[in-house]
C-alpha cells in the first residue's frame, strides 16, 4: 500500500470544529462515506481459538475464548463486539501473537502473528495506551518509527505528517505529561499508523474521549476504511460501529454468538401506525392481535405496532379501514445495533441459565454500551 | 541492534526521571559530603573511614537504585500497557528485554558515576592525592550493581515487584556473604551432609557479590591483593558471565510468557 494513500485531504481543516481538547485534525474533514474496496482475500483467520485461564481463588479453569472462528476480509471493518470480559481482548492479544492460544490457530495476512514481517504490515492500539511521558508527541512518532528501522529522515517526515492528520500539529513538541486523554488517543492512533499498515487492531479508540474527539477518531475511521485497509475494531459505541462497520460479530463469554453484516442483523424492524378515532371492537382487536401487533390508546388516537413485512403492514391497514379509522401516519421503525446487542447477550445470559440475573445484568450493560 | 538500542534509549529517559531514584542520589550525595567533616581522627584513620564509609554509601544507594529499577523495568510496562504498542511491532521479545536491561544499566552507571565523580573529587580535595582504590572501588560496584540488575531482571519475568523485591535482596545478601557460604559447605563432622550439600548449591547458584567488594582491603590495609588488575579483570568477567546468564535464562522464560 503505498504511503500517499495515507494522505488526508488538509484543505477542509479550517472548518472543522475544536474538541476539548483543544485540537481538530485533519482527519474530521477528509471523509468520504464510499465503502471499502473489499476482495475476497482473508487478512484475518481466526480458527476453533481457545484461551483458558486458571482462576486464581476457585483454582478453576475458566474459557475467556471458547472456540471461536472467524475470517475477516481484506479492506474490511469489522465490528468485534460484546461486553465487558467477553473475550475480545484476549483474541486481539492472540491475534497479536502477545499471548498464546491453547488450542486452535490464528492468522493474520496468511501467517502467525509473532513473525516480524507481518507485524511491519500490521498495528495496535490499546485500550487507554499509555506512553513514555518525558517524551514529546513528535519524539514518541520517532521512538515507535525507530522500531520500524526507518531512517532519521523518513522518521521526522512520517513524524510531522501523522502529528499534522491527528491534529496535534501545535502540541508536537509537548511533554506527554502535559497531554490530556483525547490527546493521548490522537497520539495513539498516529502511532499505529507509522507502518502504513494493511491491518489494524483498534481496541476501544473511542473510550472516554468527548464527542468532538469521539467524531474526529470515527471519521478517521472512515477514512481509513476509503484506503481499503483492514480494521478489527473492539467497541462499546454501538452507534459508531454500526455506522463504520460491514460486519460485525457479537462476543459473549468466550463464544460467538451473532456474526453478520450489519445491515443484515438489524432487519426486522416494526411498523407504527398511528390511527384518530378507531372504533375497536373484541372482534378487531383479536385479529390486530392475532397478527402480533399491539394497540396502545392515547385519548381519541391509537397506536398500532406491528411486524414491518408487507403482508403484516397491509393487514393492519386494512384492519384500520374496517374500524373506520383515520390514518393518520405510517412509520417503519428499524432495529439499531443495540438492540440486537442487547438480544443477543439475552439470549447468551438465558442460555448459561442465569436469566433471573439478567434484569440487572442487562441494565449495566446496556449503560456500558451507551 | 538498533532496536535494542531505541528500546535502551527509552528506558534510560523514562528511568532517570523516576523521582524515586534521585532521592536515593541526593541521600548519598549528601552523605558522602558528611562523611568529610569526620576531623577527630588522625589523618590515616580518616582516610581509612572516608573511603570504606564512602564506597559503602555507594554501594548501598546502588542497591537500591539497581533494585527498584531492575525489578520493575518490565512489569512497569505490562502494567502501562506500552509493552503491547512495543510487542506488536517488529520487535523479538529478546530485544525488547535486552533493551529494558541496558537502559536500566546506563541509569544504574550515571546514578554511580555521578556518585563516584563527587567522591573521587572530594578525597581529592581533602588529601591533594588520588588513592587509586578509590576509582577502582567505583567501577567495582558498577559491575557489582550490573549483576544485581540482572539478577532483579530475571526474577521480574515470572514474579510480582513485592516478590521480587525481597527476593533480589536476599540474593544479594546471600551473594555478599559468599565466603560464609563457603565455610558453611565444609563437613566439620557437625553438620548433616545435606546441610553441607544445601550450602554447597548455595555457594555455587548465588552469585558472588562480595568478591566486588573491595572496601575490605582499604579497611585492612594487611590484606593486600597481589596483582588489583588481575582482580578487577576476573571479577568483572565473573559478573559479565554471570549477568549473560541471567538474562538468557531471562530470555528463555520471558519467550515462552504471555503479557
Amino acid at each position: 500500500m503505498a504511503q500517499d494513500e495515507l494522505s488526508p485531504s488538509t484543505g477542509a481543516q479550517s472548518g472543522a470544529a475544536k474538541s476539548s481538547d483543544g485540537y481538530s485534525g485533519a482527519i474530521s474533514s477528509s471523509v468520504s462515506s464510499g465503502s471499502a474496496p473489499m476482495s475476497g482475500e482473508i487478512a484475518i483467520e481466526i480458527k476453533n481459538l481457545v484461551k483458558r485461564y486458571r482462576n486464581l481463588i476457585t483454582r478453576e479453569w475458566v474459557n475467556a475464548v471458547n472456540d471461536i472462528s472467524l475470517d475477516v476480509h481484506k479492506g474490511e471493518i469489522f465490528g468485534f463486539l460484546g461486553p465487558n470480559g467477553a473475550g475480545k481482548t484476549t483474541t486481539i492479544k492472540a491475534l497479536l501473537g502477545l499471548i498464546f492460544p491453547d488450542s486452535g490457530d490464528v492468522k493474520v495476512l496468511g501467517e502467525a502473528p509473532n513473525n516480524n514481517a507481518i507485524k511491519a504490515k500490521i498495528s495496535y492500539l490499546p485500550e487507554s495506551p499509555y506512553f513514555y511521558e518525558h517524551m514529546t508527541a513528535r519524539e514518541i512518532i520517532n521512538f515507535y518509527a525507530s522500531l520500524f528501522g526507518l531512517d532519521s529522515r523518513e522518521r521526522a517526515k512520517r513524524a510531522d505528517y501523522l502529528i499534522d492528520l491527528v491534529g496535534l500539529a501545535s502540541a508536537g513538541n509537548k511533554p506527554l505529561r502535559a497531554f490530556s486523554k483525547g490527546m493521548l488517543q490522537r497520539v495513539g492512533i498516529a502511532q499505529s499508523l507509522i507502518n502504513d499498515p494493511e491491518v489494524l487492531f483498534f481496541d476501544e479508540p473511542t473510550s472516554g474521549l468527548d464527542p468532538i474527539a469521539h467524531r474526529d477518531i470515527r471519521d478517521l475511521i472512515l477514512h481509513l476504511r476509503t484506503e481499503g485497509r483492514t480494521l478489527f475494531l473492539s467497541s462499546h459505541q454501538l452507534s459508531d460501529v454500526e455506522l463504520v462497520c460491514d460486519r460485525v460479530s457479537i462476543l459473549y463469554r468466550g463464544k460467538i454468538r451473532k456474526i453478520g453484516r450489519v445491515d443484515e442483523l438489524v432487519v426486522g424492524g416494526n411498523v407504527e401506525i398511528l390511527v384518530k378515532g378507531f372504533k375497536t371492537t373484541p372482534a378487531l382487536a383479536a385479529e390486530i392481535t392475532g397478527l402480533g401487533a399491539k394497540l396502545e390508546q392515547s385519548g381519541p388516537d391509537t397506536l398500532i405496532i406491528g411486524g414491518s413485512d408487507n403482508e403484516t403492514k397491509n393487514a393492519l391497514i386494512d384492519l384500520v379501514r374496517r374500524g373506520e379509522a383515520q390514518i393518520i401516519a405510517v412509520t417503519p421503525t428499524r432495529r439499531t445495533l443495540e438492540d440486537i446487542f442487547i438480544e443477543t447477550i439475552r439470549e447468551g445470559e438465558v442460555e448459561a441459565g442465569e436469566a433471573t440475573k439478567f434484569a440487572e445484568a442487562s441494565t449495566t450493560e446496556a449503560l456500558e454500551v451507551k | 541492534m538498533g532496536t535494542v538500542f531505541t528500546l535502551a534509549q527509552g528506558t534510560f529517559g523514562e528511568a532517570i526521571r523516576r523521582k524515586i531514584l534521585n532521592i536515593f542520589l541526593v541521600v548519598a550525595l549528601a552523605l558522602i559530603g558528611l562523611f568529610f567533616a569526620f576531623s577527630s581522627f588522625s589523618m590515616r584513620e580518616q582516610m581509612t573511614i572516608t573511603l570504606s564509609t564512602g564506597l559503602g554509601v555507594i554501594t548501598l544507594a546502588g542497591v537500591f537504585i539497581a533494585v527498584i529499577l531492575g525489578i520493575n523495568l518490565v512489569p512497569a510496562e505490562i502494567e502501562k500497557r506500552t509493552i503491547y504498542t512495543i510487542l506488536s511491532k517488529p520487535v523479538r521479545r529478546h530485544e525488547f528485554l535486552l533493551g529494558k536491561f541496558l537502559g536500566g544499566l546506563l541509569t544504574v552507571f550515571v546514578n554511580i558515576a555521578l556518585m563516584g565523580i563527587v567522591f573521587i573529587l572530594g578525597v581529592w580535595l581533602k588529601t591533594h592525592s588520588m588513592d587509586s582504590q578509590v576509582w577502582q572501588g567505583v567501577i567495582m560496584i558498577f559491575f557489582q550493581m550490573m549483576l544485581l540488575c540482572s539478577v532483579a531482571l530475571l526474577f521480574s519475568v515470572f514474579v510480582s515487584p513485592f516478590v521480587n523485591f525481597f527476593l533480589t535482596f536476599a540474593v544479594f545478601l546471600l551473594g555478599s556473604m559468599s565466603s560464609i557460604t563457603e565455610s558453611l559447605a565444609h563437613q566439620d563432622g557437625h553438620k548433616s551432609q545435606i546441610a553441607c550439600d544445601f550450602f554447597w548449591f548455595v555457594h555455587f547458584v548465588i552469585p558472588n557479590f562480595g568478591n566486588f567488594n573491595i572496601t575490605n582491603p582499604i579497611i585492612h590495609p594487611d590484606v593486600q591483593v597481589q596483582n588489583m588488575g588481575l582482580y578487577m579483570g576476573q571479577t568483572i568477567i565473573y559478573g559479565v558471565i554471570y549477568s549473560i546468564i541471567m538474562l538468557l535464562i531471562a530470555i528463555l522464560i520471558f519467550d515462552r510468557r504471555e503479557v
